[in-house]
């Protein structure tokens, strides 16, 4: 029969032995616990890399994201990419489903407001191009789609003849 | 004569010893429980419901929020359901990956079961140890997939990731400390002569009985029926793993509690073979070749895996379009209380409590 107590005595005894380990806290606003690599934090948006293809918007279970875009020269370019934040489950599908790595995520956890309003996060706003910009651009895609059919063609005949000639 | 009539406790919602927003009606015949009932619902979200209008890629992070202490284990759960339905072939080194989380998180799952108990016994410092290390796998979790308890990492066809660089010390670390850990628990709960006293027979429930009610998971195992699906019909590739499945034998709260400490023992058996057989695979792809939008032939699928609380089944119903047409999961934690009023009957007050506790609920996945 064991000794009535001798349970409590073991537990004092491993609480004592944590007297003398290292302490594991940190003070937090002033000490930031370092974050792994593939935190899921804060979005950015690489407003460059983006091509408005629109996979992270169909990606997304909770239709946090909304896009803007217009269409100048055939190509889409991005006016404002919406996030509505309160409604994100940080589930990281819509930055595994960008084709260019555009979206991505900083280390940053700090994401409470105080009003409900800024919760919705701008990563890009642009000004739709004026008038005159998106028809001088047009007309230079328009040359220059004209100009590569007919290189196209001349550099299809000449590559025939290259391949003729190294085969000598 | 001295007249007395039943008394009606409202045990919950807001009550900390219900691990969440659970009400438990008591009704009492001074201090012994008459009757005891449980109302359920308060955290419902209507997750099956959500599921219909979502495609079967993005219901995974809505399985993280069923049992929210073990979301990988859901997370398989789903997946593999979904990948029976389509039929692909998962990638060996995703299949180890697979094996590696899902036996943390069923760790993270047992270290709060077991903290929480020591705190729903009065046992403060118990409950510290535990959830040091859930915090250290939270850790791991975060460098694996970013997030601390919502992962939605596993993914149909593989995995989202490959583990990071950094995982493998962490993890290393961890196994090697592991036992020492589980040693502690034991010497601090297991053995702690007011915590025997307070769950050592109370709230028996028999093997006929717990087999009755499909109950699962620890809580018939503590009744002493040896089943687990990761014995009894292998998924994955638990058959390549050599472990134990631990049985108690009164069918008490303290067997219920000791099985889940003897769990983790065997869990980090799991991981520590997982580990080795996964460093000596070579390098591959963690994903098999799927499409980006998923369409499994019309027809049903039923699958289930051993989850933290339990037997995690989920059936889900294709219609041949983009979304699932149904998806229902049988919740191991709204099963086992199916027993809660006989087991509670009896028993005075105090006991509700290290009975509600040993059977080891959680409410995200009891209301869903
Ligand atoms: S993390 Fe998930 S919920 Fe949030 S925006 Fe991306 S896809 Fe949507
Ligand atoms: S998926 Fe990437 S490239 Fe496409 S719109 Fe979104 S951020 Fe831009």
């Amino acid at each position: 029969m064991q000794m009535f107590g001798s349970g409590l005595i073991k537990g004092l005894a491993i609480t004592w032995k944590e007297l003398f380990t290292k302490k594991v806290t940190v003070q937090y606003p002033d000490e930031i616990y370092p974050l792994p690599d593939r935190f899921h934090g804060k979005f950015k948006l690489n407003k460059d890399a983006c091509i408005s293809c629109g996979m992270c918007v169909r990606a997304c279970p909770n239709k946090v994201i909304t896009m803007e875009t217009e269409t100048v020269a055939r190509k889409k370019r991005l006016l404002k990419y919406t996030m509505d934040i309160k409604y994100c489950l940080f589930c990281g599908l819509c930055v595994e489903a960008c084709p260019k790595n555009a979206l991505g995520y900083v280390k940053d956890f700090e994401l409470a407001q105080y009003k409900r309003d800024k919760l919705t996060v701008v990563l890009a706003a642009e000004e739709p191009l004026p008038r005159e910009e998106k028809e001088r651009l047009e007309a230079e895609a328009a040359q220059r789609a004209a100009a590569a059919k007919k290189a196209a063609g001349a550099r299809g005949g000449s590559a025939f003849g290259n391949k003729a000639e190294g085969g000598e | 004569m001295l007249r007395t009539e039943e008394f009606t406790l409202n045990m919950g919602p807001q009550h900390p010893a219900t691990h969440g927003v659970f009400r438990l009606i008591l009704h009492l015949d001074g201090e012994t429980i008459v009757k005891a009932e449980p109302v359920l619902g308060y955290l419902h979200r209507g997750i099956e419901k959500l599921a219909e209008s979502r495609t079967y890629t993005q219901v995974i992070p809505y399985t993280d929020r069923l049992d929210y202490l073990a979301a990988m284990l859901n997370n398989l759960g789903y997946v593999q359901a979904v990948e029976k339905m389509i039929g692909v072939e998962v990638p060996e080194r995703a299949e180890y990956i697979r094996v590696i989380v899902s036996e943390m998180s069923r760790i993270a799952s047992h270290c709060i079961a077991t903290g929480a108990y020591a705190l729903d016994l009065g046992g403060f410092t118990g409950f510290m140890y535990p959830f040091r290390e859930r915090e250290k796998l939270m850790d791991m979790f975060e460098m694996i997939c970013g997030s601390r308890m919502t992962f939605s990492y596993i993914r149909v066809g593989g995995v989202a990731a490959d583990l990071p660089e950094e995982f493998y010390p962490a993890i290393k670390k961890f196994l090697q400390e592991f036992p020492s850990c589980v040693d502690e628990y034991d010497g601090l709960i297991t053995g702690n002569e007011i915590f025997q006293a307070r769950t050592k027979g109370i709230g028996i429930l028999p093997a006929e009985k717990a087999v009755k009610y499909s109950l699962s998971g620890p809580v018939l195992r503590g009744s002493g029926v040896k089943y687990d699906l990761r014995k009894a019909r292998p998924y994955g590739i638990y058959d390549r793993f050599d472990f134990e499945v631990p049985v108690g034998k009164n069918g008490d709260c303290f067997d219920r509690y000791y099985c889940r400490i003897l769990e983790m023992r065997q869990s980090h058996r799991i991981i520590k073979q997982a580990l080795e057989q996964l460093q000596e695979l070579p390098e591959g792809p963690v994903m098999a070749k799927v499409p980006k939008v998923l369409k499994p032939p019309k027809g049903d699928v039923y699958h289930e895996i051993e989850g933290a609380k339990g037997i995690l089944g989920y059936y889900v119903v294709s219609d041949g379009t983009v979304n699932p047409y149904r998806v229902h999961v049988r919740r191991p934690s709204f099963i086992n209380l199916d027993l809660i009023d006989e087991m509670c009957r009896g028993w005075k007050i105090a006991d509700v409590v290290a009975i509600l506790g040993s059977i080891d609920i959680v409410l995200g996945e009891v209301d869903c």
